[in-house]
């Protein structure tokens, strides 16, 4: 299980690792943060199902691979023998021939409240700090509990949050907290920087809208308001080691203690081919007193908001049925939070 | 084309040629000689290869020796001082927590970072703190105890 040959470049700045990305974008370069997805598909070897490869998902410069490999929202892994192994087959898929590790940004390893209250964290921040911050737990609950239950100790000491979310899988435990937090990625390529939302950033497994030539450099979320909180549970039949067989992150804010709730948003992990944006609970609760009958049409409306498929993890209409009964739970636990400590 | 990585293994400055597909692992164990860090699975899933990287836990198996440069590395052969079995150890063999051997070195630096940052961890902290490292032999109770007790003896 020897890895197969690459060469290892080490940038010191972000420009530096775009400007490598760009120039040999036509040999297979991809970049290396934490290593515990990469390196992993490296030896299986797994890389297409980590290339981008449909249409919208700018795949190359110059769109070439689009042509040849589509991701269909309604059979988001793809049949033996179709397009994935078009993909295996295509030279331009096989092993990279140059990883970018990222490991000297240390630029990008830092947690910080910034003086209007928001949060920022580096895209190279490990995931194991992200839950020993006290200010991530206290204002930003729901990624602590993302962080906190993602892989195993050791995956967690090395993976990075920037890592976990470029990625783009369905399940990713620190993207499902990210979206219902509001939080907004910057992207950095050698043109400049844009922002994307976070629930508009994947687009199918393993598929995203970075370029090849971008790196994400930090992730964003907005201050917390009073009277809010937000958490996020990992259902998984084991407690370490484990991919989520549904994820559910609630943030919710009041206008005052045990009064209507101002705003609310509930993303969902495992239950689509990307991390979701549960919209119709917003149009449920906006304005309502959460009560539990009302809690209860939020947590149904966040049920039908799933487009979960069957898989070894889980039936479909289980996740279904667990998106509703983990919603309705985690917004009661964020109610009575906020009740206690408003 | 090899790179040179300087690196200090148990507490020795070492200055090495990789290939820059060569993991820490493989310099530990092949290049080094180094041959108590084990190679499980090789995917981060087993935690075998568990080595101290700048005090922190981590698979050997999925770093890039290359990142390592710089680096500061504890491996199992560390921890022995002057021939003699460190408490944490010397733990593992009082409480029957060695059974085929295989994951001891990795759950020995896993257990060593537990408490370098929590010294009087409690049975919860303990079995999380393992929970990436797998052994197939002991039902994982006697390694518990083992780390309790090392905990307790250092208190």
């Amino acid at each position: 299980m020897i890895l197969p040959r690459f060469d290892v470049l080490v940038p010191e700045t972000v420009d530096q690792a775009c400007a490598m990305l760009v120039e040999h974008a036509d040999e297979g370069v991809r970049l290396l943060a934490g290593g515990t997805d990469l390196l992993v598909d490296l030896r299986r070897p797994i890389i297409p199902y980590h290339v981008p490869r449909c249409d919208g998902c700018t795949t190359h410069p110059e769109g070439k691979v689009a042509s040849t490999v589509r991701c269909e929202p309604s059979d988001p892994l793809m049949p033996a023998g179709g397009p994935l192994r078009a993909a295996l087959e295509d030279p331009r898929h096989a092993a990279p021939k140059y990883l970018v590790s990222l490991h000297k940004l240390n630029q990008l390893k830092s947690i910080q409240v910034l003086g209007d209250g928001s949060l920022k964290v580096g895209a190279l921040t490990t995931i194991a700090a992200i839950p020993r911050s006290p200010e991530i737990r206290r204002s930003w609950t729901a990624l602590a509990d993302g962080a906190a239950n993602l892989g195993s100790p050791l995956v967690r000491n090395r993976g990075t949050l920037g890592g976990n979310i470029a990625n783009a899988r369905p399940a990713a435990d620190t993207a499902v907290p990210a979206i219902a937090l509001d939080g907004t990625l910057t992207l950095q390529g050698p043109s400049g920087t844009r922002t994307v939302a976070a629930e508009d950033f994947a687009r199918g497994p393993g598929l995203s809208v970075m370029k090849p030539d971008e790196v994400l450099t930090e992730v964003h979320f907005p201050p917390p308001l009073p009277h809010a909180g937000s958490a996020y549970y990992k259902l998984a039949n084991r407690k370490a080691l484990e991919i989520s067989t549904v994820g559910v992150a609630v943030w919710l804010a009041l206008e005052k203690p045990g009064g209507p709730v101002k705003d609310v948003r509930v993303a969902l992990g495992a239950v689509g081919p990307t991390p979701i944006l549960a919209e119709s609970v917003g149009e449920v609760l906006a304005g309502k007193t959460p009560d539990e009958k009302v809690l209860g049409k939020a947590a149904m409306a966040a049920a039908g908001d799933a487009r979960p498929i069957d898989d070894h993890r889980g039936a479909a209409w289980y996740r279904v049925q667990m998106v509703e009964l983990l919603t309705l739970r985690l917004l009661k636990t964020v109610v009575e939070r906020i009740a206690s400590h408003p | 084309m090899k790179k040179i990585v300087s690196l200090t293994v148990n507490g020795i400055a070492h200055e090495v040629a990789v290939e820059p597909r060569r993991t820490l692992l493989e310099l530990l164990r092949e290049d080094l000689g180094l041959t108590g860090t084990k190679k499980g699975c090789g995917i981060g899933d087993c935690g075998a290869c568990t080595v101290l990287l700048d005090g922190v836990a981590t698979f050997s198996c999925l770093t890039l020796a290359i990142q390592a440069d710089g680096g500061t590395v504890e491996t199992a052969e560390g921890l022995a001082e002057t021939g003699k079995l460190n408490r944490l150890q010397q733990a593992f063999v009082d409480h029957g927590a060695i059974q085929c051997g295989f994951c001891t070195p990795g759950m020995l630096m896993t257990a060593t970072e537990l408490l370098r940052s929590t010294p009087q961890p409690d049975e919860h902290d303990i079995r999380m703190a393992i929970s990436g490292n797998l052994c197939r032999c002991t039902g994982y109770q006697k390694i518990v105890e083992a780390i309790q007790a090392a905990a307790k003896e250092s208190s």
